[in-house]
């Protein structure tokens, strides 16, 4: 039975979060073929430091969407999520599948202003998150432990690319 | 906090927006109140006055009182390798916290109707439940010379935590010594409880076997290090997984 995931998008403290819901527990990322349906919720809240003069406050506000998902069809094909600001720039992600099996997933842009410390991140957390989606997919986890700073802007241009390969 | 949180709920009979919204929005309200207590990048935060000088711990939010009580504990159990009082600039409770707070934004999401649900705060993760009503969660360990691969994969009961020399930024110090020097290059601590889990990751990062003799005293919780040369060591019972649920 295919069901329609229904996203809603919040805002939290300023910062987008994607919450997405499918019908059963699914490992990341996993395609939704006839009778393979997930309901993961994911939602990302994120707190980047913030000068004396600034305070977060804002208030969540909730805009509800829908959408549906289309058949995952057996040829490759990839898909880039949108740029999107992450801790220390701009991130977008570009995913490759076939069938409902991710490939790749591979940063298509990324401008993180030559922060040095943004650098460590670019060479050592983003391969990370890449890892993350790699693995849970083949290693039926849910999760992954380790120092990894995962980056909002990663996972929501990442997701938008799934989506919009019928993986999400 | 500068942390990325996800929070991942699961139900095998498909999970009700509006029933999860209300308790969904209390856990981020948790790790909103954490981050305006506890932040050493607020300037205006508690902890920030309070490391000032500028105001005494009675002053302080009660969260601040507990949180720093929790600390010195985590201190005493790990030999004074996790020492937020030795850090520069005045306490710092950050490696407690950020476990601590996502423990606590798990549990706004007990007694909702849901198989399980994660709170991922940069790869300290608090659980409940698993992805199906008879399973639990599975989590991988990243190794440290290959973040491309995982290390090993465990069965997680409550809380992981796992710390090391690939850590974003945050310049693992000995306390002992003041150096910036890790004793293995990935520790990880299973346990009860996220905050307690954070704060012994860190200090097992630091002062590898000594640590891991600690954490095997210590009831419930177990621990795993790699070693800079790839070197492997465990407690008895921590939780590696052995079985790939078939079909799962």
């Amino acid at each position: 039975m295919k069901r329609a995931p229904l996203v809603l998008t919040g805002t939290v403290l300023g910062l987008a979060g994607v919450l997405t819901f499918r019908s059963t527990p699914a490992t990341l990322a996993l395609g939704g073929l006839s009778g393979a349906t997930g309901t993961t919720t994911t939602v990302a809240g994120a707190s980047p430091p913030t000068t004396s003069t600034t305070t977060a406050s804002s208030q969540p506000t909730t805009t509800v969407a829908g959408a549906t998902t289309t058949i995952a069809s057996s040829a490759a094909r990839s898909a880039t999520g949108p740029v999107v600001n992450y801790y220390y720039g701009t991130v977008s992600i570009t995913v490759s599948a076939t069938g409902t099996k991710i490939t790749s997933v591979k940063i298509a842009t990324l401008n993180d202003g030559g922060n040095p410390r943004s650098q460590y991140i670019d060479q050592q957390s983003l391969p990370m998150l890449v890892q993350q989606v790699l693995a849970a997919q083949g290693s039926q986890i849910q999760g992954v432990s380790g120092a990894t700073y995962t980056s909002e802007g990663f996972y929501n241009s990442l997701l938008v690319a799934l989506k919009s390969l019928g993986l999400k | 906090m500068g942390t990325v949180v996800t929070i991942d709920l699961y139900r095998a009979a498909g999970v009700d927006p509006d029933e999860v919204l209300a308790p969904l929005r209390a856990a981020l309200a948790v790790l909103h109140r954490a981050d305006r207590i506890f932040s050493t990048y607020h300037y205006e935060s508690p902890v920030s006055r309070l490391r000032r000088g500028e105001i005494a711990l009675g002053e302080a939010p009660p969260e601040v009182t507990e949180v720093l009580a929790a600390c010195r504990v985590a201190r005493e159990l790990s030999g004074g390798l996790f020492d937020p009082w030795a850090m520069p600039g005045g306490v710092d409770p950050t490696g407690y916290v950020k476990g601590w707070a996502a423990h606590r934004a798990l549990d706004e999401l007990r007694g909702t109707d849901l198989d399980g649900v994660m709170v991922n705060a940069a790869g300290d993760i608090a659980a409940f439940g698993g992805p199906y009503p008879d399973q639990g969660f599975r989590v991988g360990v990243v190794r440290p010379d290959s973040p491309m691969e995982l290390a090993c994969v465990v069965d997680l009961a409550s809380a992981v935590a796992t710390s090391g020399t690939y850590e974003r930024g945050e310049h693992l110090v000995n306390p002992r010594t003041g150096a910036a020097a890790t004793a293995v290059a990935s520790a990880t601590v299973t346990g009860p409880d996220l905050g307690l889990a954070d704060a012994l990751a860190t200090a097992l990062a630091v002062g590898g076997g000594e640590v891991l003799a600690r954490v095997d005293a210590l009831e419930g919780y177990e621990g795993f290090t790699i070693g800079h040369d790839g070197e492997r060591h465990a407690t008895a019972r921590f939780p590696f997984a052995h079985s790939v649920a078939a079909g799962a």
